[in-house]
C-alpha cells in the first residue's frame, strides 16, 4: 500500500502534539521531547490503526525515529510518497 | 448510522483524530467548559484512557484535566495527606485495580473473596473519608480459561469463581452508600466487548497496560457519564416526534390499525421496545413531551386508543402537536418547562428536521432514528444522558409536579391580577435545619440547578453532610405545597458566619415554583431562623452570574441589598440591618 507520507506525518505530530514541521526525518526522543514511553505506546497503536497492520513484538521496541519508523512500515509493506 | 449532534457519538474515531480534536481544542483561546479533574489510584499502566476521556469530555462540554498516581501506590497515596490527591483534589477518584497486581498470588489456588474485600473495604472508606470526591470502583475481570479445565464449575474456591464472588462483594458494597461511589464495572464492559477488543496482553506484557481501545473507550465513557452528571449536565426532558418515531408509519394515513406498533411482530415490535425505554425514563423523572406535525386529535386516538402504545398522555409534561415548525415549537416547550435548552433530548426520524434542529438549537441534543432500526431500542440508555448520580424520591415523583404545575398555569387564566392568583393558590412553605435524610436531594439540586441559582457552587452529597455538621455553617431546606399538591424539597440555602456577619454561600431553587414570590418568604423565613441562633448584625451575599441565571440577577436588591463591590459581573451585596427590611408576603403560609 502506498499512502502520502504527509499521513505518516501527520500520526506523529498529533500523538506527541507539536508542529508537522517538527517531524523531520531525524525526529526521535532526541529531537520530540513529548516522545515518551506513554506517548510511544499510543504511536505503535496509532499507527497499526491508521495503516491497518500489526508489528511484530520486537518491531515495537526498535522503532525509536521517524526514519526507523518507514523502514520497519516498509516491511509491512507500507510505503510512502511525498 | 444514528446521527448525534451535540452530545455524544455512539462511534469513537481513531487516536489519531482523536488527538487531533484534543490538540486543537488545548490550543484554541476560548477553552471552553466546565472543569472537571479526574485522578486514576492504580495499580497498573492505564495512562492510554487518557485521550478517550478527554475526548468524551469536549464532546459533552466538559473541560478535563486527566493525572494519575504513582504505579501501585494506591493504599499508601490515600493514607499519605501530602500526595498529590490532597494538593489539588479531584472531582472523581477512579480507583482502578488490576488483579493479578492487587493480589500477586491470587494464580495459586485458595486465596479467599472474603479476605480481598475486607482489604478493598477499607482502601474505599479511607479513600471516602479523607476525600470529597466521587469515587468510581472498578470489578474485575474474569479469567477466560478455566484453570481447572471442565471441572472448575464444580470447584467453588477455583479462581474463576472467587473472582464472580469478589464482583458481587464490590457491587454490594458501592450499594451500601450509594452517595459516594460509582461502579465502573469491567466485568461488564469486558463481556460487551468481548476479550479481543478489551485486553492487550502485548502491552500487559510489555508496559504492564492490559486494555485495549475497546475497553478503554467504554470506561472513559462511563467516566464521563458520572462527571456529567456531577457537574449539572444531565438531560432533563425527552422531546419525540410521533409518526415513525413512537410507531411505523403515518397515523394520519395508515389510521390505528395501519401503524406498526405491537409486540410480537416486526418491525413493530422494534418501537414497543423503543416506547419501554421511554418509560424507563420517565418512572426515573426524566420529563417526556411530543413535538410532532400531525392532527392533535390523531395522536390522542393512539396514545389513548392502541392497545400496544405504552406512552400514555398522562406522561407527558407538555406537548405541541401542530403544523409550525420544530425549532420554534422546542423553544416554546423550554419556556413552558422552564428549563434550558441544554436539558432537552430531540428524537425524530426525519434528517431535515433532524438538521433544522441541530442548526437552529445546537444546545439540543439531536438523536435520529437509526437505519438500523434494530438499534433503535438501546438509543436512549446507550449514552447516559439522563443519568443523576442518585436517584431521589423527588425525581420518581416529578413528572407528577410538573403536571401539578400545568395546572396552576390554566388556573392562572382565570384571575384578573397575579395577586389575586396567587392568594387563591393556598401557598405554604415550609423552611428548617437540613435533616440527614435530605442531604442526597440538596446536594443533588445543588448539581442539576441552573436558572435560579444565584452562586452556581456544586457540592457532592459529603460535602453537603459536612458542611450540616458545621456549627460556623447553615444549611436551609425549603419544601412547597399549595391546593394542587407538594413541590417537595425545591429550595436550598447555605450559609456561614463570620463575626456578626452571615455570609449567604448559596442560594438557589428549582425553576417549577418560581413565580410565586416563594423566593423572598424563604430568604425571610430562613434569615429568622438563622439569626435565633446565630445572632447576626448583617447579611452579606453575592451573585455570581453565568449564561443561565440571568433571571436571578437582581434578586438580592429586590430584597433590599445593598450593592458594595463588583467585579467582572460578580457582584457583592450586603444587607445592613437585618429582617426588618423584608416585608412578609402576606399570602404564603409558613408551616412549622
Amino acid at each position: 500500500m502506498q499512502y502520502p507520507e504527509e499521513k505518516l506525518k501527520q500520526v506523529l505530530s498529533r500523538i506527541f502534539n507539536v508542529n508537522l514541521d517538527m517531524i523531520t526525518g531525524d525526529a526521535s526522543p532526541d529531537t520530540i521531547e513529548n516522545w515518551d514511553s506513554v506517548r510511544h505506546m499510543n504511536l505503535v497503536l496509532a499507527l497499526e490503526e491508521e495503516f491497518d497492520f500489526e508489528f511484530t513484538d520486537d518491531q515495537v521496541v526498535e522503532i525509536i525515529s521517524y526514519a526507523l519508523i518507514k523502514i520497519v512500515l516498509k516491511e509491512h509493506g507500507i510505503e510512502f510518497i511525498q | 448510522m444514528t446521527r448525534t449532534i451535540g452530545g455524544t457519538s455512539n462511534t469513537t474515531p481513531t487516536l489519531s483524530e482523536m488527538l487531533e480534536v484534543i490538540n486543537s481544542a488545548e490550543l484554541s483561546s476560548d477553552a471552553s467548559g466546565i472543569p472537571v479533574a479526574f485522578n486514576f489510584l492504580r495499580n497498573f499502566t492505564i495512562e492510554g484512557i487518557e485521550p478517550f476521556i478527554q475526548y468524551h469530555c469536549l464532546l459533552s462540554g466538559l473541560k478535563p484535566k486527566v493525572t494519575f498516581g504513582n504505579y501501585d501506590m494506591v493504599h499508601q497515596e490515600v493514607l499519605d495527606r501530602s500526595s498529590h490527591l490532597y494538593r489539588s483534589p479531584p472531582d472523581i477518584i477512579a480507583s482502578a485495580l488490576y488483579l493479578d497486581t492487587y493480589i500477586p498470588d491470587g494464580w495459586r489456588a485458595g486465596w479467599s473473596a472474603d479476605k480481598v474485600i475486607v482489604s478493598l473495604a477499607g482502601l474505599f472508606a479511607d479513600i471516602a473519608q479523607n476525600t470529597d470526591a466521587i469515587i468510581a470502583v472498578n470489578t474485575f475481570v474474569p479469567p477466560f480459561y478455566s484453570d481447572f479445565g471442565i471441572t472448575t464449575v464444580k470447584d467453588l474456591s477455583s479462581h474463576h469463581n472467587e473472582v464472580l464472588r469478589l464482583n458481587q462483594l464490590i457491587r454490594e458494597h458501592v450499594l451500601s452508600s450509594p452517595a459516594r461511589f460509582v461502579l465502573a464495572d469491567w466485568e461488564r464492559f469486558v463481556r460487551l466487548v468481548g476479550a479481543n477488543e478489551s485486553m492487550d496482553y502485548r502491552f500487559w506484557y510489555m508496559s504492564k497496560a492490559p486494555f485495549k481501545k475497546g475497553f478503554l473507550d467504554l470506561y472513559a465513557r462511563e467516566l464521563v457519564k458520572v462527571a456529567r452528571a456531577l457537574k449539572g449536565k444531565s438531560k432533563k426532558c425527552l422531546i419525540l416526534d410521533c409518526d415513525n418515531t413512537l410507531w411505523g408509519g403515518v397515523i394520519g394515513e395508515e389510521r390505528l390499525q395501519g401503524i406498526k406498533l405491537d409486540r410480537h411482530t416486526y418491525p413493530g415490535n422494534i418501537f414497543y421496545e423503543f416506547q419501554k425505554s421511554i418509560q424507563r425514563l420517565h418512572e426515573r423523572g426524566v420529563l417526556i413531551a411530543i413535538c410532532s406535525k400531525n392532527n392533535e386529535q390523531d395522536v390522542w386516538e393512539v396514545l389513548e386508543g392502541h392497545p400496544d402504545c405504552l406512552l400514555k398522555r398522562e406522561h407527558l409534561s407538555a406537548w405541541r402537536v401542530n403544523w409550525s415548525d420544530k425549532a420554534s415549537n422546542i423553544r416554546s416547550l423550554a419556556a413552558e418547562l422552564n428549563l434550558g435548552l441544554d436539558s432537552f433530548v430531540f428524537v425524530d426520524d426525519s434528517p431535515v428536521e433532524c438538521g433544522l434542529i441541530g442548526e437552529m438549537l445546537p444546545e439540543v441534543t439531536v438523536l435520529q432514528v437509526p437505519e438500523k432500526l434494530f438499534t433503535y431500542p438501546q438509543l436512549l440508555n446507550r449514552d447516559g444522558l439522563f443519568d443523576t448520580l442518585t436517584l431521589s424520591s423527588e425525581d420518581r415523583q416529578r413528572s407528577q409536579m410538573y403536571r401539578n404545575e400545568a395546572n396552576r398555569k390554566s388556573a392562572q387564566a382565570k384571575f384578573e391580577t397575579l395577586d389575586q392568583y396567587l392568594a387563591s393558590l393556598s401557598l405554604s412553605i415550609t423552611v428548617h435545619y437540613l435533616k440527614d435524610e435530605e442531604v442526597a436531594r440538596v446536594a443533588q439540586l445543588t448539581q442539576k440547578t441552573n436558572q435560579f441559582n444565584l452562586t452556581t457552587r456544586r457540592y457532592s452529597e459529603a460535602k453537603i453532610a459536612a458542611l450540616n455538621s458545621d456549627p460556623d455553617w447553615a444549611i436551609l431546606s425549603l419544601s412547597v405545597r399549595d391546593k394542587f399538591g407538594e413541590s417537595g424539597l425545591t429550595g436550598v440555602l447555605i450559609a456561614h458566619r463570620q463575626g456578626a456577619t452571615g455570609i449567604v454561600d448559596s442560594l438557589l431553587m428549582s425553576c417549577r415554583i418560581l413565580g410565586r414570590n416563594i423566593e423572598k418568604a424563604f430568604v425571610r423565613e430562613a434569615f429568622a431562623i438563622m439569626e435565633r441562633q446565630w445572632r447576626v448584625k448583617a447579611w452579606r451575599a453575592e451573585f455570581v452570574p453565568t449564561q443561565k441565571n440571568q433571571q436571578a440577577a437582581d434578586f438580592w436588591p429586590t430584597i433590599g441589598f445593598q450593592e458594595i463591590d463588583c467585579h467582572d459581573g460578580h457582584i457583592v451585596y450586603e444587607l445592613p440591618l437585618a429582617l426588618p427590611n423584608l416585608e412578609p408576603i402576606t399570602y404564603i403560609a409558613i408551616e412549622e
